[in-house]
């Protein structure tokens, strides 16, 4: 073989340009990645460092409990109690469909609503996320669901945190609840994740950054599929702070008891503080079964009962304040130096122009003065002296009272009520003002609407040297002033006096007591307008019945109470009002000695006419 | 076959012997720890680096079997290799396993071959059998001849599809071609004519390959897919800052951050692992080892050794050069291992078969002065 191999022996010399090619190239080869990896590692090397740390660390969020709710005395009004919920790792589940039909016969909750949620929720849950199946399962259920769980890989029960609230409706206006965090929620706060509760209504929604806390934070160190490999926690949970309210437990029942099963609204406020210390309205629901999952049917049922149970009637409802309305009227008339000794005859009825406007009492009141236009609520004495001031000073006097525009308490949706004048009347109805709706104004009737929580704040502002206090629902508050009532010392003296005297011998004597010194206004605000003759409330429809307002205050013993009670459809305020307002302050001040309260309430209105009206 | 001369064995090439088992080596480990994956309970290995061991060691034995015989006698064996490889090549279509799509794989019972592989080392030794006829620079009949028949490899390898092999056959050859040296007038025109021609080229391209080369250029374009590949490739090296993250540290790689940590982005894992010192020194190796490539090619004692040498500078020089610059990010992905860097057994074994000549030429650069 070698003799064909070619053994010339003349050197070869390889090319020169070829070897400084290969030598060039090596060189560049060097110099380009030298550079290349200075410039990934040392000079970008921190800010890829930091991405393959993003990369490889998930933050997972540590639920905080949400603050607890208490009354004024540390009693329990909203809690957190363990609820047991079902959660399914996708990729650990063999067979979906199965496992949620198992999830089904356990729960009771009907498959297709089970693989709804299912696919809903599964486009927001990453990978080896739990997601949630199911809540709230019953304790129970937990103990056999965790003996055949084992054979449904993916699914575990997990306990959460559940809110409850341990007197339902009682609060339920106030506390609100809590649910869900909304679609748009979840978009609007960053801190909020699918499946996290939020507050939507009362305190609940007003109290939700106080309540709610901050999540801890958990590093889990995780791989390209997110599988979780190792954590550590960076921040520890902070709770939410936890809130006592002004609102006493015992008051609010004793409050709710003596409202019955009648629509309406009861306000206790303290008048130095503002502090509101019961705030009833009625009818109520029960504010737990929103954190529960709602059903369809119940959140039906609470939309179209037609007694609005959800509507809070003493913020959010208005009404004609009917007679209260006077004390404020007086308060104007004194402001306006008209002497409260003169006065008006009262023939029962007043004529302006086509019109005849009534007293309350057929027949008049003789002569009225200012005082007695209270105590014995005396409307002719009104249109007399409102034709007098016009309603442009009734709307001013009215708004620097504070009604018309709301009182400020944190409770949601609150309503401002309504102080009729020209302007309103024009932009409202494009119409003049005309005379006769100043009269209607002065009493407290036509256009005119205010919430029961205003009339506690003014009942309060006349007690407590004339300060517009915002309500207070939360006990350390301080008192926050929102304005002072354009009415001086000595004429709010006149107008306590005069409740004192309506209290003891006038319209409001269902409230009086030995033992304390009180006042009230009746109130009584028509519905509808009737004919000739007024008609005894029992024959009229529900719905045609009066309003009945009771605006009291009582001292016993150095503690000072404003009350306001409203009826919704009660009839006369002595009569239906009154008797409500009694057994609060009862509540308030404990029996009166020796007399036990009857239901009847001897001694007061054995005249039925005058039950009928104020 | 011609009994070992002691001589020989003096010169075979020891600094080339010393730096390919150092990468060698230096691949095996890396392979260890880039085909770890961490699960809760601690890291489990992927058995890659043992086969590769396996691969290893077949192709010292491949490398020796080259060295031992006169490699002269390749020269007169170049062209019924390549017709061999040609009708390999045939066959692939008509009897190829399909893997992922590519038609690339003959399947002969208890081995798979890559017709692909093997048609590396026949264009380089044709090329160096045709250019070595000419004494002078390469005048556009000579060269159109010689890129006429490297055609056929390439073009069945380009639509087998595998783009990475078929630019590789080109450059290489046209490497060869540079080396042994064209005249100018060929040369200038080359230079005005082969960027005009890239247009082309884009033609020719599948639309895959053509997606490559956008998301190159714009990874944010597809970050789940080819652009995902270079961001988290970058991300693992850049991490790497100075020092590295140690051996089995590199949570790109453990963590499965980066794809195809073992095979084409195995250099990645390696610069994430031990850092900006760690590839200085890795790069070093790499051009001592194409320096000593380059030195055989110098001293070898006849046009044919040289070219061949020249051959396999290249082959080796390309595929650093573009799996290095896909990996860092400077060009875009295509299937080209890293030598001794990347696991695949086929590659192993050509590459120490090419080796082995680069050694046999080397150790026998003295053969004339003996007779």
């Amino acid at each position: 073989m070698p003799a064909e191999l070619d053994f010339r022996a003349d050197r070869y010399h390889p090319p020169r340009f070829g070897i400084y090619l290969l030598f060039w190239l090596t060189g560049s080869l060097f110099v380009l990645f030298v550079v290349r990896f200075w410039f990934l590692q040392i000079l970008h090397g921190e800010e890829y460092a930091q991405k393959a740390q993003a990369n490889r660390t998930r933050q997972e969020r540590i639920y905080a409990t949400r603050g607890i709710i208490v009354d004024s005395r540390g009693r329990l009004l909203a809690e957190n109690r363990p609820a047991y919920i079902l959660t399914l790792i996708r990729e650990d589940c063999p067979d979906i469909p199965a496992t949620l039909a198992q999830v089904s016969s356990w729960t009771g909750i009907s498959l297709p609503a089970l693989q709804a949620k299912f696919q809903q929720d599964a486009l927001r849950v990453k990978s080896f996320q739990p997601q949630i199946v199911a809540t709230d399962i019953p304790f129970e259920k937990v103990s056999e669901i965790e003996q055949q769980i084992f054979m449904w890989p993916g699914l575990s029960v997990e306990t959460r945190q559940r809110r409850f609230y341990p007197h339902g409706p009682l609060f339920a206006h106030i506390i609100g609840y809590v649910s869900d965090a909304s679609e748009k929620e979840l978009r609007t706060d960053d801190k909020l994740a699918l499946g996290d509760i939020v507050g939507k209504q009362g305190l609940e929604l007003m109290l939700e950054k106080r309540l709610r806390g901050t999540k801890g934070l958990n590093s889990v160190e995780v791989d390209v599929l997110g599988r979780q490999l190792s954590r550590r926690q960076d921040e520890p949970p902070l709770a939410g702070e936890n809130i006592a309210l002004s609102l006493d437990i015992d008051l609010q029942k004793a409050a709710s008891e003596a409202l019955g099963e009648e629509a309406g609204a009861v306000v206790v406020m303290e008048p130095y503080t503002g502090k509101v210390r019961a705030l009833v309205t009625h009818p109520s629901y029960d504010n737990n079964i929103f954190t529960a999952t709602l059903s369809r049917e119940d959140w039906t049922n609470l939309v179209e009962d037609p007694r609005h149970p959800l509507q809070n009637r003493a913020i959010q409802s208005a009404y004609p304040p009917g007679s209260v309305w006077k004390l404020m009227m007086v308060g104007l008339f004194l402001e306006q130096k008209m002497d409260p000794r003169n006065g008006v005859t009262c023939l029962g009825e007043v004529h302006l122009g086509n019109h005849t406007f009534r007293c309350w009492k057929r027949g008049g009141h003789g002569f009225v003065n200012m005082m007695q236009s209270i105590i014995n609520s005396c409307d002719v004495y009104y249109y007399e002296m409102a034709q007098r001031v016009g309603i442009d000073n009734i709307e001013r006097f009215a708004t620097a009272c504070g009604f018309g525009s709301v009182t400020g308490i944190e409770l949601p949706h609150e309503r401002p009520g309504l102080v009729p004048g020209r302007d309103w009347k024009r932009r409202r109805f494009n119409e003049p003002w005309q005379g006769g709706e100043t009269l209607n104004a002065a009493i407290g009737q036509g256009h005119t609407l205010v919430t029961p929580i205003q009339m506690a704040v003014f009942i309060s502002a006349l007690l407590n040297e004339g300060k517009i206090l915002k309500p207070l629902l939360i006990e350390n508050d301080e008192p926050s002033l929102r304005g002072q009532l354009p009415i001086p010392q000595p004429h709010r003296t006149f107008i306590l006096e005069a409740m004192r005297a309506t209290a003891s011998v006038g319209t409001a004597r269902r409230i009086n007591r030995s033992d304390a010194v009180m006042g009230g206004k009746t109130g009584t605000a028509q519905v509808v307008r009737l004919g000739e003759r007024r008609v005894r409330s029992s024959e009229m429809a529900y719905r045609h019945r009066d309003h009945a307002w009771m605006t009291a205050w009582g001292m016993k013993d150095g503690k000072t109470y404003a009350v306001v009670v409203m009826v919704e459809h009660g009839g006369g305020g002595g009569s239906t009002a009154g008797p409500i307002a009694a057994k609060v302050y009862d509540a308030l001040f404990g029996p009166e000695h020796g007399r036990p309260r009857s239901a009847g309430g001897e001694g007061a209105g054995s005249d039925p006419t005058q039950e009928l009206h104020d | 076959m011609l009994a070992i001369d002691r001589r020989l064995i003096i010169h075979a090439n020891w600094p080339l012997l010393g730096l390919t088992a150092a990468l060698f080596f230096i691949g095996v480990a890396n392979l260890y720890s880039a085909s770890g994956v961490r699960f809760e309970d601690g890291i489990s290995i992927a058995p890659f680096y043992q086969k590769q061991l396996v691969w290893g060691a077949t192709g010292l034995g491949c490398m020796i079997a080259c060295s031992l015989f006169d490699y002269r006698h390749l020269r007169t064996m170049s062209l019924p290799f390549f017709i061999l490889v040609v009708f390999l090549l045939l066959l692939v279509p008509v009897a190829g396993k399909t893997v992922s799509g590519a038609k690339r794989w003959l399947a002969f019972g208890l081995f798979n071959l890559q017709p692909s592989e093997l048609a590396k080392i026949a264009t380089i030794l044709l090329g160096a059998n045709l250019l070595s006829r000419y004494k002078d620079p390469l005048r556009w009949k000579e060269l159109f001849f010689i890129l006429g028949i490297a055609a056929i490899p390439c073009g069945l390898i380009f639509i087998q599809p595998d783009l990475g092999t078929t630019l590789l056959l080109f450059f290489l050859l046209g490497g060869m071609i540079l080396f042994h040296g064209i005249t100018r007038q060929v040369l200038k025109t080359c230079c005005i004519a082969l960027p005009l021609l890239l247009p082309l080229g884009w033609l020719t391209l599948k639309d895959y390959q053509k997606e490559r080369i956008v998301t190159f250029l714009d990874p944010s374009r597809d970050l789940q897919g080819a652009g995902y590949h270079i961001t988290q490739s970058q991300i693992a090296i850049g991490s790497g800052r100075l020092w590295g993250k140690g051996f089995q540290e590199g949570t790109q790689s453990l963590l499965r951050f980066l794809p195809e940590k073992h095979t084409d982005f195995a250099v990645a894992v390696f610069s994430e692992e031990w850092g900006f010192i760690g590839c200085m020194a890795l790069l070093a190796l790499f051009c001592c080892f194409l320096l000593c490539i380059i030195n055989t090619a110098k001293s070898a004692k006849d046009q044919f050794g040289s070219i061949v040498c020249a051959g396999i500078f290249f082959y080796f020089f390309w595929q650093i050069l573009i799996n290095i610059a896909m990996v860092v990010g400077l060009m875009p992905v295509v299937g080209v291992p890293l030598p001794f860097l990347s696991y695949g057994g086929t590659a192993t074994i050509v590459n120490f078969i090419l080796l082995g000549l680069v050694v046999n030429i080397s150790m026998r650069r003295f053969i004339f002065k003996m007779s």
